[in-house]
């Protein structure tokens, strides 16, 4: 995306960038106060309520993805893709009960490492740990990578630049204030999020009525409307297992379990989904004015600031701005901190330090976000296009995870052999398929492999696990 | 078979009207926590 499209000048958006550093660093050092042991500063004292956790569950799915590729999703798949986006919602609802069943079995628990170790045993947990930490860490340099992408097309702030400052950032505060720091800038976060998509969006109606951009459809791209369209209707598949996958199995998800009190997560989580759905739809629909309003639209992916800053002006591009940069910062926080905890609690901790004592796991945890952010920037740095590709390369894997991770927390007959040939056996195949068939299939064949083996195992060779292994004492 | 202008409206329009409704049960909730100390 060339810098001439950019919808904000490069003052105003370092103005903007550096208003918000100052703002979320500054809170994270407040917030970092609290925290005196690797509990607090991991899981945010296990105390938290309703209202931060709604917030941190919806805005850590908000990324910036969903601020600007719904409305390409819109542009290209029309009303059936945002609708497509939106089954991603159907992730955090179905965590919910999960949630609730997590913190029950494992009160003490840290990480989803902890439960894959055991509940499946070291192989399982190993296999576990290589592929969240590649997905994590994937997610990770595509999601920094987008930053500086999005900054520079939004504002002309070389790649560069904007990358490493939207990282320094997050870094910095994560660091600083841990759990609480990510939780609580979330929450901010996802407000800003949700009032500007709101705005936005009542602005662009302001211009245009439903009824002109639905005839502007119908006779320009009728096949935007079409209620079967049948690549759209492929994507409402492919992304309501991805999220699954994902969110059944990432430590940022778990450690949210774990962080929330006693009888919240599973409000949390359906409330979370509650706030979520409309997101995609509400920030997807401008695409489809793109055409009544006659705003040109040279790339796709720019589709959604190109039409607001045509509608609402300067003002408009300083709000999309502003959204986008807290959609990326409420993501990469979220991943910076989990993916450092299970690295501190399922290597540091279990393997390299059992003796450590709370307070030399905190620092480690720092030290480890900060090795994460200086690794990610390492890699962010040449702006490999190719590597956020990557992330769909990752699909089986994630999908192999639902069926050990599922059963494993509910039936006591789910076996370690049974996890280990899912994972192995279900992401092999999964990845064959992608290469050979397509990777609209990968996910799902992952997914079929991953449960035919848990099923077999559990039928032929069955264990019977005893829930309260999953309790482990805290050191 | 296209989906119709009607339902294009009811659907951005219930969209906008559920984020606008969910940010300010957000706030609210914050507030209610916040006011018993049971925010962490």
């Amino acid at each position: 995306m060339p810098d001439e499209q950019a919808v904000l000048n490069p003052t105003t958006g370092w103005i903007l960038l550096a208003i918000f550093s100052v703002l979320w660093i500054g809170l994270g050092v407040y917030w970092g106060r609290k925290n005196k042991s690797f509990e607090d500063h991991a899981l945010a004292g296990r105390n938290v309520g309703l209202a931060l956790a709604s917030a941190t569950a919806a805005a850590t799915w908000i990324t910036s993805n969903t601020t600007m590729l719904a409305p390409q999703f819109a542009l290209q798949l029309g009303i059936w893709g945002m609708l497509a986006y939106s089954t991603a919602s159907f992730g955090l609802f179905l965590f919910a009960p999960i949630a609730k069943r997590i913190r029950k079995l494992m009160p003490n628990g840290y990480t989803s490492g902890d439960f894959m170790r055991l509940r499946y045993g070291r192989v399982a947990w190993g296999i576990f740990l290589v592929f969240t930490l590649f997905y994590s860490l994937t997610w990770l340099v595509s999601m920094a990578m987008a930053g500086g992408i999005v900054l520079n097309a939004l504002a002309g702030i070389p790649y560069v630049y904007g990358m490493s400052v939207i990282l320094a950032v997050c870094v910095l505060y994560t660091m600083r204030g841990g759990l609480y720091a990510v939780i609580g800038t979330d929450f901010i976060q996802s407000v800003i999020i949700i009032v500007g998509i709101v705005i936005a969006g009542f602005a662009v109606l302001s211009k245009v009525s439903m009824a002109e951009i639905h005839t502007n459809l119908t006779a320009n791209s009728p096949a935007l409307l079409d209620v079967l369209f049948p690549a759209a209707l492929i994507a409402i598949f492919n992304n309501l297992l991805f999220g699954l996958g994902e969110v059944f199995h990432n430590n940022v998800w778990w450690s949210r379990a774990f962080a929330f009190r006693e009888g919240v997560g599973q409000r949390a989580f359906i409330i979370a989904g509650l706030v979520w759905f409309p997101i995609p739809i509400a920030a997807g629909f401008v695409a489809l004015a793109s055409g009544a309003l006659g705003v040109a639209v040279p790339s796709a992916d720019m589709v959604g600031p190109l039409v607001i800053a045509n509608v609402l002006g300067s003002v408009g591009a300083i709000a999309i701005f502003i959204v986008v940069f807290c959609s990326l910062a409420s993501s990469i926080d979220s991943l910076l901190a989990a993916t450092s905890d299970l690295i501190t609690e399922d290597i540091y901790r279990r393997i390299a330090r059992p003796t450590a004592k709370p307070a030399e796991l905190k620092n480690a945890a720092q030290m480890i976000t900060l090795a994460l952010g200086i690794g990610a920037w390492a890699v962010c740095l040449p702006r490999i296009g190719t590597l956020a590709s990557v992330l769909f390369f990752a699909g089986p894997l994630v999908a192999s995870m639902i069926w050990p991770i599922v059963t494993g927390l509910y039936w006591k007959r789910a076996s370690r052999l049974g996890a280990i040939s899912a994972m192995v056996l279900g992401s092999g195949i999964g990845l064959w398929s992608y290469f050979s068939i397509g990777w609209y299939v990968a996910s799902l064949i992952a997914a079929m492999v991953s449960m035919v083996c848990v099923l077999l195992f559990a039928a032929f060779k069955p264990e019977e696990f005893q829930w309260q292994e999953l309790q482990e004492g805290d050191q | 078979m296209s989906f119709s202008s009607g339902f294009l409206t009811a659907l951005v329009y219930l969209a906008l009207i559920w984020c606008a409704g969910s940010s300010i049960a957000l706030l609210a909730l914050l507030w209610a926590e916040w006011k018993e100390g049971r925010l962490w």
